[in-house]
């Protein structure tokens, strides 16, 4: 807190020494970037990689394909060790994340309302580090369970209800980018602590020689600087719908771009694609969020959520 | 399984920047890049680089580079690339002097196969020969006979320096041996075809293929049914380069996938799913 600031925020019981998170599945779990700065010390928290109760192999390749327009499109498809092959790999790894400061949040996937419960409960007994729990149910990217578990305010709200009575750690549900005031207001009554949104936007890209999809299946999801203002817009309008706090994701790769989030709502801010081609950012991104905050002559970063001015 | 391929490397990968000394075109779209940094990246043959590409934010992935030779001490690393998008034409547009930064040393190179396996060949297909050389360079360090193979399109896409720096490599009785697919140039043919043949004249202990996944699948299939050992360097799409995003995955006979960036580049040709 070189600034006088002071940057810590409350996301829904998860307690951050400043607003910066990771998006989830761009940041692996923490420990590949340890290269490129101390992670620990630096963030407010990280989300790991989606986990399900057992493991995921995930789609075939290819699953990226560079859009040429400030974004990408993936399709992993929740590829991941399962619960069990998680705790075992990272568990102590991230353990020790949590006595450095930064708060660890763990993904839950799952197919259905049982393997979601199943995840839960596993998590629950075997990772004691974790923080708080972030739900998806926004996955583009597979077949069955993912953005169709959070399709319509009544499903999704059925997934927070599901995971819900299973733990007493704070829950943050994973938004698909649409009908955001809606599906925010039905999980905020099915007991969600927070919300994180958007996930990455579907889309499609076609070689045109070919006819077939540039990546394996026919959609994925579009992230990067691209989708920003996208994803700036629909926190500010989820952010009026709920009185439970919001974790902004979406292009952000900079400090503007965090402060933007914040101004329209949001009280935490994932980094996502930018991890993925610039590494070292989350410092710099930190550092010019600070000094935005200073600039703005506030004393708490809390002053600025949602002081966005129509 | 693809979650017991996960494990905790990558911790070694940082940040560096370097600066640009030359950057030369030696083949039809085919450039020669010699760059330096002020810190060594401590990079083993077979493992590449993630480079940052200085452009106007529109294409925002690095581009994951392996290289031909690298003085570990001054990290003096030459790459041979071709422009094949984007990325890798704003790369050729780069000058001496010019600086960026690159990700590194990603993942994991090739092996040293035992000095009591005896005689190696290497097989390469258009510039999968840079990765090649590297792996040259480390077999005549540890004094391994070898003899290469390099596969080609056509005459002119053969990067004549490249087989120059390779040439003091090689041992008193090894062989660089070049096939062409239109014949322009040495063996008309596939480097399949030319292994095969080079297979009836000469027994190998190991096998090390770099080039297009339809060529690697042909030298792995060689090599199952001779009982050679084989190492592939696998290319694919990458996200970040150091295992951050799974986008990278090659499939396995074991089921499941592996990341390409943080489990190889270079594979067993037994463990691919071709």
């Amino acid at each position: 807190m070189v600034s006088g600031v002071s940057m810590a925020v409350n996301l829904g019981g998860i307690k951050m020494r400043n607003p910066l998170n990771t998006a989830s599945g761009t940041f692996g779990n923490g420990v590949q970037f340890e290269g490129f700065y101390d992670v620990g010390a630096t963030l407010g928290a990280i989300t790991c990689k989606g986990v399900a109760a057992e493991p995921w192999v995930g789609n075939p390749a290819p699953r990226l394909a560079e859009l040429g327009n400030s974004a990408i499109m993936n399709s992993v498809g929740l590829m991941n060790p399962g619960v069990r092959g998680f705790v075992e790999r990272y568990g102590t790894y991230l353990a020790g994340l949590r006595e450095r400061g930064c708060q660890v949040i763990c993904q839950i996937a799952g197919h259905s309302l049982d393997e979601y419960r199943a995840a839960t409960e596993l998590f629950e007994e075997l990772a004691p580090f974790a923080s708080g729990f972030e739900v998806n149910i926004s996955c583009p990217n597979i077949a069955a369970g993912g953005a169709a578990m959070g399709a319509t305010p009544a499903a999704a709200a059925e997934v927070m209800g599901a995971v819900r009575p299973l733990t007493s750690r704070p829950v943050i549900v994973k938004m698909a980018p649409h009908d955001v005031a809606e599906i925010g207001r039905a999980l905020e009554a099915a007991g969600a602590d927070a919300l994180s949104l958007i996930n990455t936007i579907p889309g499609m890209t076609i070689d045109v020689r070919t006819r077939r999809s540039r990546l394996a299946r026919p959609t994925a999801g579009v992230s990067g600087p691209a989708i920003h203002a996208i994803a700036v817009r629909m926190v500010w309008e989820c952010a009026q719908a709920v009185r439970i706090p919001i974790c902004g994701i979406g292009g952000v790769a900079s400090g503007v771009d965090a402060a933007e989030m914040i101004l329209a709502g949001a009280t935490a801010v994932s980094v996502g694609t930018a991890n993925l081609y610039d590494p070292t950012c989350v410092p710099r991104i930190l550092a010019e969020l600070e000094q935005w905050a200073q600039e703005q002559g506030v004393s708490d970063i809390n002053e600025l959520i949602g002081a966005f001015e129509c | 399984m693809s979650a017991e391929r996960h494990d905790m490397a990558g911790a070694a990968v940082g940040s560096h920047d370097f600066v640009v000394i030359s950057n030369e075109q030696v083949a039809r779209d085919t450039y020669r890049l010699e760059l330096s940094s002020h810190v060594s990246w401590g990079l083993m043959p077979g493992q590449f680089m993630n480079f940052e590409v200085p452009g106007d934010g529109s294409h925002i992935l690095r581009i994951p580079l392996s290289f031909a030779s690298c003085d570990l001490r001054s990290s003096h690393v030459v790459i041979y690339y071709v422009t094949v998008g984007e990325g890798t034409r704003r790369l050729s547009a780069m000058r001496h002097g010019d600086t960026s930064t690159v990700v590194g040393p990603c993942g994991k190179g090739w092996r040293l196969p035992e000095k009591e396996a005896g005689r190696c060949l290497l097989v390469s297909g258009g510039i999968g020969s840079a990765p090649i050389a590297a792996a040259a360079g480390m077999l005549a360090q540890a004094g391994i006979s070898y003899d290469v193979i390099a596969g080609f399109q056509t005459a002119a896409r053969i990067p004549q320096r490249l087989l120059d720096e390779m040439e003091p490599l090689l041992a008193d009785d090894g062989r660089i041996l070049i096939s062409t697919d239109d014949g322009t140039q040495g063996f008309a043919g596939f480097t399949t075809q030319l292994m095969e043949q080079l297979l009836g004249e000469q027994s190998y202990d190991c096998v090390l293929t770099c080039g297009p996944e339809v060529m690697m699948r042909g030298v792995a299939a060689l090599c199952a049914r001779e009982g050679i050992a084989c190492q592939v360097s696998m290319e694919r799409m990458m996200g970040c380069g150091f295992g951050a995003c799974s986008c990278c995955n090659v499939p396995l006979v074991a089921g499941g996938y592996a990341l390409c960036c943080q489990d190889g580049p270079v594979f067993d040709a037994t463990e691919v799913a071709w």
